[in-house]
């Protein structure tokens, strides 16, 4: 924490709120355009190997990022991959459906009631701690070649997220509205309505967003193994052609595409329903 | 109007356990028809406590209470809290239609009626962070005029606004009250505020216990000016001092 008072040079010319704001705005354009130079160059250095590591392996075990961009736009063009990513992407929703449905209560009763937490707390934990992995076979073992493994797989891995966040949630509900409502004589019915699910929407954001950045790669992953379509699917389609470039292809669409959904379509979609927190207004 | 019967309430924070905390002792009073009631009393005496066991919201220990409207149905309560506690993922008019049964034109009608008296009628779409800390304080009495309760409670409603607006607030309550048929039980710091405003006021000394319960007997509308007022004002203070110098370890407040 820097201290005002010691920073501040008892020299320092007065500045006009206008000059002010003109310099914050001159400073923070500053750090932005170095935060883009930093991420270009990275980019840049991250193409430079793959070229490099293209051009000194034995010929076709990497292809030059030139080629695979190639064949990502045919796969684009093609209607291909707007065909399967819909498929996984769907197939992750749905299991965070599942998720929410089995971990939201599991949450509220942790967070409600001391010996429902005693009850889950160890299982909840473990479940966390075991690898992604594990359960892309669990979920193939169970359903086979189906549309079913990757969505158990998802809301296997997110179950736990969900109810930690929900119980943390339901541990925030500030208790003083909740006595605001009764004193106005609202329902129980209202007050879970009106109190404990605003209460909680954030905390469940937060288990999406964390639990959707293990559940996307898990998902392609129990689609390659056990997917009748997909991304996973292709990726594995392609490789029992020994299609490198199509499997490397597949996969940086895929990475590409995630990211942008968890970066922008989730966040748009968060600040949108917690509008009214003031912090989230704040630059708008 | 309500009914409101008090009869040898005690309640114990934390009863049989170390930190056992006596906090109103055997208190009984009753309060009936469009009366206007202060409690007044120094800081952590248990006058927010007392409120939130009459509105039902806090248990009490032993004793009775009970609440009715004066034809014998439930009573309908209206509660300004000594904070807004408005819910803050719900505009200003949805938090005042909360606490509303019906969503009819004539309950949007009053609810906006009552958001324009206490001077935001155009912070109804508003959320309450965008508002500032009194602004917040003034929908608070906003929802629970807009309720027109049979029994209003006000928990220090004006002791964090400026003085300006707590003074047109306070003429505002009066009329309220004058008109609509309430019963009103006001908990204030400010003895000025109590003598004002009541028609009675019920002292509590530290500890919990009804030090005095003295009658205003003062013709309306009351002037800051009428030397009959600041008489009793003067009267009153006098008699708390008094309370103060016989309690010595809580001579900071009231
Ligand atoms: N939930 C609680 N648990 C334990 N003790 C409590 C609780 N609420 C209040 N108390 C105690 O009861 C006493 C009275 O509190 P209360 O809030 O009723 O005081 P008050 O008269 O309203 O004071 P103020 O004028 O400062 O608002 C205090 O000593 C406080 O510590
Ligand atoms: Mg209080």
């Amino acid at each position: 924490m820097s201290n005002p008072v010691v920073e501040a040079s008892p020299a320092a010319p007065a500045v006009t709120w206008q000059e002010g704001e003109a310099l914050a705005r001159k400073a923070s354009a500053r750090t932005r355009r170095k935060r883009l130079a930093l991420l270009t160059a990275g980019w840049a250095a991250m193409f430079l190997i793959w070229q490099l590591a293209a051009y000194y392996l034995p010929f076709g075990v990497l292809p030059a990022p030139l080629e695979v961009g190639e064949v990502m736009w045919d796969i684009v063009v093609s209607g291909a991959f707007a065909e399967n990513f819909f498929a996984s992407v769907g197939k992750t929703f749905l299991g965070f459906v599942v998720a929410t449905a089995v971990g939201a209560p599991i949450g509220y009763l942790m967070g409600r009631y001391d010996y429902w937490k005693a009850f889950f707390h160890d299982g909840v934990t473990v479940a966390g701690t075991i690898p992604a992995l594990t359960y892309a076979v669990l979920s193939l073992i169970i359903f086979g070649i189906s549309d079913l493994g990757p969505i158990l797989s998802v809301a296997l891995v997110s179950v736990p997220f969900v109810a930690i966040n929900v119980a943390e949630g339901v541990r925030g509900v500030d208790q003083s509205l909740v006595r605001m409502s009764q004193a106005f004589g609202r329902s129980s019915r209202q007050i879970r309505r009106e109190v404990f699910v605003p209460t909680l929407v954030p905390y469940v954001f937060a288990a999406i967003r964390m639990s959707f950045a293990v559940a996307w790669k898990v998902e392609a992953l129990t689609e390659v193994f056990g997917g009748k379509n997909g991304v996973g699917f292709q990726i594995r389609s392609e490789y029992q052609l020994f299609n490198i470039d199509g499997v490397l292809a597949w996969m940086c669409l895929f990475i590409i595409f995630m990211l942008i959904v968890e970066r922008l379509v989730l966040r748009k979609l968060e600040n949108r329903v917690l509008a009214w927190r003031p912090e989230e207004r704040v630059g708008k | 109007m309500a009914v409101l019967t008090v009869n040898d309430l005690c309640k114990t924070f934390g009863a049989g356990t170390a930190r056992s905390n006596r906090v109103l002792d055997h208190i009984s009073f009753d309060v009936r028809g469009q009366t206007f009631v202060s409690i007044v009393g120094p800081s952590g005496c248990g006058k927010s406590t007392l409120l939130n066991i009459i509105s039902g919201v806090e248990t009490h220990t032993s004793g009775a209470i009970s609440v009715t409207s004066d034809d014998g149905r439930p009573a309908r309560l209206g509660y300004v809290f000594q904070d807004p506690r408005l819910l803050p993922w719900r505009t200003v008019r949805k938090n005042m239609m909360y606490v509303q049964d019906k969503d009819d034109e004539v309950t949007r009608g009053r609810v906006d009626r009552y958001l324009d008296m206490v001077g935001l009628g155009k912070h109804g779409d508003f959320w309450p962070g965008q508002l500032s800390g009194g602004m917040q304080q003034r929908v608070g009495i906003a929802r629970a005029f807009a309720v027109e309760p049979d029994l209003l409670i006000m928990d220090e409603p004006f002791s964090h606004l400026d003085a300006i607006t707590a003074r047109g607030l306070r003429a505002q309550l009066q009329d309220i009250w004058a008109q609509s048929k309430k019963t009103v039980v006001f908990v204030t710091h400010d003895v000025v505020e109590a003598v004002e405003l009541s028609d009675r006021i019920i002292v509590l000394q530290p500890g919990g216990r009804i030090y005095e319960d003295i009658t205003i007997d003062l013709p309306r509308p009351r002037r800051q000016s009428d030397p009959a007022v600041a008489t009793l004002q003067a009267e009153v203070l006098a008699r708390l001092e008094k309370m103060k110098a016989m309690t010595p370890q809580v001579a900071a407040s009231v």
